[in-house]
């Protein structure tokens, strides 16, 4: 091997990396295993074994916390640290706290999983950990944010890179949220126990503002973070405008806190509120679609390479869940349109079109890219990704369609009226209507998840052999 | 005008580019949750609404412990078929000492916010036993550890403390127990007092025999105790339609 | 204050301002060639960094 790769592994701090990477696919195998198990439990109940611990109830939000917390937050960590490092040609500062925000971090999801199937719970949507774990978390994040600003600050570049913004606002953001969302009393000290400090209206409020600008700056803003550096750096093509991503950056911080109050439409909020809420979804179509383009403008030239790089598609296909996604949610946020579709499947289908066509694509694009260079190897087999492909993208389209197909169903069935003008259908007759669809988004998360399993075996055999190369690289290094 | 206004500053000073980003993400937040706590027609009193008793508070604990809200929602909407379905629409007042709301983003499930008195407690208990034994259809998990665990008091009183620290009016003193009487008359107020919390909650357990057994509480009769109540405490047949437009 | 506080007031104020905002954003991050061409090179970037293997087709 040549002198630059000594080089290039003492300027950066890849180790730290490394071992984000891996959790991040580890927590993707577990969460959406558990994931496609509530959808079973859904589409077959006897599934629940009636087991408290498993019940739909408790093991629901052991999926969303792996999947949102434990996978897209590890692959958020592993790519903030290596593209922080790479576009700011400095080292990680202070590695210790690094090597904590580590450990920290996976102490929390497991500590979050465990605590959910015993039965402690906020009862809060994706912030149902409990008070000791959401102290930890505080902690862990203000490292991260340590650790993140300290490392810019080392730059040998005058300009901060943008994808280092969308990064940062990402951690300023998730560390407002998190904080104003969980102000709680504990019954006692030694209680896992407490009661949010809000009530009704104010709590339901709190709680979808962090709900929505956890979908806009976890979900969103950091992956966007992930596309700006991985899509032009694998393409091997500059970001199409830098310009446009300035503009980006600012309108999509600046709306997107106030969409949250569209999750409230027709409840007993106040009405001002929820059409605020409404009115800036709608206008966040501009910059979600303008990153869009920015994105997909950045690959235009390098079409052919889409023949031939299945990490390439992952990357497009992840741009055009996340154009879609963001033109169906402005639709949704309309009143007219959620009255059919709040609390229906619809939603879900929504959720699922961004966090799996656009979160994971993306993340596996970039991890896909990122693996090889971090363990100096090639991956190991191009056809194992072009498989994961094909199985991903089947996947998200079964899960999106049955649920479109089950949600707007739903909607119609519970406002349908018979000639006399009383209810046409019961609520267990919308209920029974559901089974297939249900069945038909188990079998397209079971797609997705064999995709993320070949994935794994993938990365695993790519790992144990860069390992051994580097090992045989030093005995010849020792050995002359 | 703005020339010596440089976005330079932002792209090369770490420290500006965290407080401007703090600035934009800030605004949004500030403008829709902050006017929620100090105008009053969020906070609007609706004569009957109360807190909950100790049994009750208990129960609601357990619907938060088993996930209840990712399947059922607690909010009616103001539309033709929610009312003939559930009721009459939900008011913010009604859900004021719900720490955490329960208002729920999915209905796998019918709503819940106004289940109470709709079926018996011996519909519930077996309904949460076992929902498939009176609606076939069902996907409702089975409950069956409701009914053979009894329900924990030891530390009810601790539980309300907290939730008086939020600002639910428990009496924890004499003074305190009087402005209950005064504002929920004295039949309520008696069961907001934390000193008799153990006390008015087996009392209530019994009384009510949720379960089918009264030599014992268990988690089921906390639970649909809660479930009962739910939707109960405003009695709209004594509203005025005026006086519902301030109450939304 | 007081006419502040009146929603009918300070709802098209609120718009005002923030497209105003928007406007001055747009206008400055595409006005002027200089500085335009000035921050279209900070595309290049993720490019400058030496790269430990040349960067394959095959990720």
């Amino acid at each position: 091997m040549s002198t630059s790769v000594a080089a290039a592994s003492e300027q950066y701090d890849y180790d730290i990396i490394k071992k984000f990477s891996v959790m991040a696919i580890v927590w993707a195998v577990v969460g959406m295993s558990v994931g496609v198990y509530i959808a079973s439990e859904l589409a077959w109940p006897f599934l629940n074994f009636d087991s408290p611990y498993i019940s739909f109830g408790r093991f629901r939000p052991v999926h969303t916390s792996a999947v949102i917390f434990g996978f897209g937050g590890s692959a958020l960590f592993a790519t903030s640290y290596y593209v922080v490092q790479r576009t700011c040609q400095a080292r990680l500062w202070a590695p210790g706290l690094a090597t904590f925000t580590f450990w920290g971090w996976q102490a929390i999801i497991v500590l979050a999983a465990v605590s959910y199937v015993l039965g402690y719970s906020q009862g809060r949507e994706y912030a149902e950990m409990e008070w000791p774990i959401d102290i930890l978390i505080e902690l862990v994040w203000v490292s991260y944010l340590a650790v993140f600003v300290g490392t810019i600050m080392q730059r040998k570049q005058p300009h901060i890179y943008v994808a280092n913004w969308f990064y940062l606002g990402f951690i300023l953001a998730t560390a407002l949220l998190h904080t104003f969302n969980n102000i709680a009393v504990p019954v006692d000290l030694f209680s896992m126990k407490s009661y949010s400090l809000f009530s009704g209206t104010q709590d339901a409020m709190t709680q979808w503002w962090y709900g929505h600008n956890s979908v806009g700056f976890f979900l969103t803003a950091a992956f966007l973070g992930m596309m700006y550096y991985f899509v032009p750096k694998h393409a091997g093509r500059p970001v199409y405008s830098y310009r446009l991503s300035i503009v980006h950056f600012w309108a999509l911080c600046f709306m997107y806190m106030w969409v949250g109050t569209h999750h409230l439409h027709w409840t007993a909020l106040p009405d001002w509120a929820s059409t605020l809420g409404a009115t800036f979804s709608i206008m966040l179509l501009l910059p979600s679609w303008g990153g869009m383009i920015n994105g997909i403008m950045t690959l235009s030239g390098a079409w052919d390479k889409l023949r031939t790089d299945p990490i390439m598609r992952f990357m497009i296909v992840a741009l055009s869940f996340y154009g879609m996604s963001t033109f169906e949610g402005p639709l949704m946020s309309l009143k007219d349109v959620n009255a059919l579709s709040h609390y229906t499947d619809w939603t879900v289908g929504h959720v699922h079109s961004g966090a799996l066509g656009w979160v994971a694509m993306i993340s596996f694009g970039s991890l896909y890219h990122m693996v090889p260079r971090l363990w100096k190897t090639e991956m190991y087999s191009i056809r194992l990704i072009n498989a994961h492909f094909w199985l991903a993208t089947i996947g998200v389209l079964l899960y999106i369609t049955a649920m479109w197909i089950s949600g707007i169903t739903q909607g119609l069935m519970w406002r349908a009226f018979d000639d006399f003008g009383n209810l046409q259908y019961s609520f267990i007759e919308s209920v029974e209507a559901m089974h297939p669809f249900y069945a038909m988004r188990a079998i397209g998360g079971m797609f997705f998840l064999t995709g993320m399993c070949l994935m794994a075996i993938n990365v695993y055999v790519t790992i144990r052999r860069g390992v051994r190369a580097a090992t045989v690289d030093r005995v010849v290094v020792a050995a002359a | 005008m703005f020339k010596n206004l440089k976005h330079e500053i932002l792209e090369t000073n770490t420290g500006w580019l965290v407080v401007a980003t703090m600035f934009a993400i800030s605004i949004g937040g500030l403008v829709e949750i902050s006017p929620l706590f100090f105008i009053k027609d969020t906070l609007e009193d609706v004569p009957g609404v109360r807190p909950y008793t100790p049994l009750e508070s208990r129960g609601r604990d357990i619907y938060l412990r088993e996930g209840c809200y990712t399947c059922h929602s607690q909010m009616v909407r103001p539309f033709r078929d929610e009312q003939l379905r559930y009721g009459h629409y939900s008011l913010a007042a009604e859900s004021k000492y719900d720490h955490p709301f329960q208002w729920g983003s999915k209905r796998t499930g019918p709503d819940l916010a106004r289940v109470g008195g709709k079926y018996s407690n011996e519909w519930h208990v077996q309904h949460l036993l076992r929902p498939k034994s009176v609606v076939p259809e069902s996907v409702m998990p089975n409950y069956p550890w409701l009914l053979t665990t009894p329900l924990d008091v030891s530390d009810v009183g601790a539980r309300m403390r907290a939730l008086r620290t939020t600002g639910v009016p428990y009496s924890a003193n004499q003074e305190e127990y009087r402005r209950n009487v005064e504002k929920f008359g004295e039949q309520v107020a008696r069961t907001l007092h934390i000193p008799d919390a153990q006390k008015n909650l087996v009392a209530q357990a019994q009384d009510g025999n949720y379960d089918g057994d009264r030599s014992s509480v268990s988690e089921m009769d906390a639970l649909v105790a809660y479930l009962q109540v739910l939707g109960t405490m405003v009695d709209f047949s004594k509203i005025k339609p005026e006086d519902l437009v301030k109450y939304r | 204050m007081q006419w502040l506080a009146d929603p009918a007031n300070s709802k098209p104020l609120g718009l005002l301002i923030l497209f105003v905002t928007f406007c001055l954003i747009v206008l400055w991050v595409y006005g002027g060639k200089k500085r335009g061409r000035r921050l279209e090179e900070h595309k290049n970037i993720p490019f400058l960094d030496d790269d430990d293997m040349k960067d394959k087709p095959n990720g």
